[in-house]
């Protein structure tokens, strides 16, 4: 093992080990299941469509409360650290500061993959359970639904690196929300806002900003076709080029954070 | 070549909206030389801290240098061959203290057989194997101190800087951080240590450096700081009052004060202790004790101090 994957290592290992046993996760992914339990009473209110409301409300959830955590998670790579002035005693080791980012990247991917393989792992139980079959297409929604939190830990962890928690978790949810709504804002500025100067701003975002909206496809338009869970949906290609944007956009975010990161003084 | 140069060192540090700035080092200046323990004293706010957390990279210098083993501080290579303990250590406290020297010890890129030996010894040596598998958010202050201090020697440093290692310990863990000191300067590790506990920095240190107000006062060896001249005689009498006020009239400079144990006279140097002495006896007094004073590292501190308010 190189010395550099050893420190990685062992900042990954304890930054997984203190933020799984965060309580609030727990909460936040019981309310989640519970938001899947209730699916079921909404489904009997529909007309034999319990599978697909299941499967809709269920991954819904999974993705909001995702982002909650995947901000919350993000936000405070260095802010508790300071809090808790444990950050005083790591960086004065032989530890660059590039590698103590991607140290907490990795730990804090590590929790957020074990979270939603633990909420797909309920999701799918629950489909089970009102009759349906847990299809590759589910799988595929769920595996998008996870390359997209880590794209959000990796850009909630770049505002972290010069700003407070709160502005950091401002500017986070801004950018998922810009790039949720992506095909709206494009509508938007190819309309009404035609000939508005605010065009070429909306323009320029979304050509800056990560297309969050390449997540959560169901019901949406893909290639000019319009893709569901609950019958045709994007290949494992898709899939597997959307892990390699998240991984992409991950990288620059990073690497902005690890260079933002390394001229901050920790006083 | 000296372990650490500290060369006109500046730092300002401007907060919050309206930018105030409040500077912390003016051009602070000492050398730590190998195998000695360097006191780096000084009131709070003198600029200890920001001059340590400087040499370990957490912040950076305005201007001046500051090298260690004659590289930039920053440079991680040096930082390999230096332990630190920062003030008042705050360690993850869900990793017990096996996991915390497992975690520092992969971070100075040691192998883990190595760090699980070197960790058994050295909770050991601070007095904590017994807790070894505790988390340390069960820990005292003064157990939270000496896990500090054994993260401190994980990578068997060539340097060690200590912020204020006695910080939360009891009289008898204090004399244990001492001889621990001590036990490392035998074996030859530099140690810089920075103190405002003036009775530790007496009986540990080779070399003090006085700093206030962001600016290093003096430097040097005790013995060379502190002037060997007597600065004043007490002498203790037991006397009626009768013969008190007659030897306040012989000695219009000597200071009389009641005490408990009887009269204390404070004599302003020791050229009239002779013939205070022998007016003593002759008026019938008995004398209990005589005390010469001289300057104290308590002392100099607090000149430097006034002074540097002063300037």
């Amino acid at each position: 093992m190189s010395v550099a994957w050893m420190r990685i290592s062992a900042i990954a290992k304890n930054t997984f080990r203190e933020a799984s046993r965060n309580r609030v996760f727990a909460v936040l992914v019981l309310f989640c299941v519970g938001m899947m339990a209730f699916s079921i009473v909404l489904g009997r209110l529909s007309v034999h469509e319990e599978v697909r409301v299941m499967m809709d409300l269920g991954l819904a959830g999974m993705d909001l409360v995702g982002v909650v955590i995947a901000l919350f998670l993000g936000v405070n790579l260095l802010s508790k650290e300071l809090e808790k002035k444990t950050v005083y005693a790591v960086l004065p080791k032989p530890l660059p500061r590039w590698q103590f980012v991607v140290g907490k990247f990795l730990g804090l991917s590590g929790v957020m993959a074990a979270l939603i393989l633990a909420m797909s792992g309920v999701l799918n139980l629950f489909v089970l359970f009102v009759g349906g079959d847990v299809t590759e297409l589910l799988l595929r929604a769920e595996a998008l639904v996870m390359f997209e939190m880590l794209l959000v830990i990796a850009i909630a962890m770049f505002f972290a690196s010069f700003s407070s928690p709160y502005l950091s978790a401002m500017f986070t949810a801004g950018v998922w929300m810009i790039g949720r709504g992506s095909a709206e804002l494009e509508a938007l500025a190819a309309g009404k806002l035609a000939d508005s100067p605010a065009r070429f701003v909306i323009e320029g975002l979304l050509a800056v900003l990560p297309d969050f909206s390449l997540f959560f496809v169901s019901g949406a338009v893909v290639e000019s076709a319009r893709v569901s869970i609950h019958e045709t949906f994007v290949p494992w290609l898709f899939v597997l080029s959307m892990l390699g944007y998240a991984l992409l956009y991950s990288f620059g975010a990073l690497a902005f954070a690890a260079a933002l990161f390394q001229r901050r003084d920790l006083t | 070549m000296s372990v650490v140069v500290v060369k006109d060192l500046k730092k300002t540090f401007v907060k919050g909206f309206w930018r105030k700035r409040s500077v912390a080092l003016r051009g602070a200046s000492f050398a730590v030389e190998p195998g000695e323990i360097f006191g780096f004293l000084g009131p709070n706010g003198a600029g200890k801290t920001t001059t340590l957390k400087i040499l370990m990279g957490l912040i950076k210098a305005d201007g001046g240098e500051a090298l260690m083993f004659g590289k930039p501080c920053g440079d991680p290579s040096t930082r390999r061959r230096v332990g630190y303990l920062p003030e008042s250590p705050y360690f993850y406290d869900h990793l017990t203290a096996n996991e915390l020297l497992d975690m520092m010890g992969a971070l100075y890129g040691i192998d883990a057989a190595t760090r699980r030996a070197r960790g058994r010894v050295l909770l050991e040596r601070v007095g904590i194997a017994h807790a070894a598998k505790r988390p340390l958010r069960s820990y005292s202050k003064g157990m939270l101190q000496r896990a500090g201090l054994a993260q401190a020697l994980i990578a068997e440093p060539e340097l060690v800087v200590l912020d204020e290692p006695m910080s939360g310990l009891d009289p008898i863990g204090r004399r244990e951080v001492r001889d621990m000191l001590a036990d490392l300067r035998t074996k030859g590790t530099t140690v810089l240590v920075c103190t405002h506990v003036l009775a530790d920095a007496v009986t540990l240190c080779d070399r003090v450096g006085i700093v206030v107000g962001g600016i290093v006062r003096d430097q040097g060896l005790l013995s060379e700081l502190l002037s060997p001249q007597i600065l004043r005689v007490d002498v203790l009498i037991r006397a009626t009052d009768e013969q008190r006020a007659g030897l306040q009239n012989r000695f219009d400079d000597v200071e009389f004060r009641s005490t408990a144990e009887g009269t204390l006279a404070s004599l302003p140097s020791k050229e009239p202790v002779n013939g205070f002495l022998a007016a003593c006896i002759g008026e019938g007094s008995e004398v209990l004790q005589v005390t010469p004073h001289k300057e104290t590292l308590e002392s100099l501190f607090i000149r430097q101090a006034q002074e540097g308010g002063n300037s």
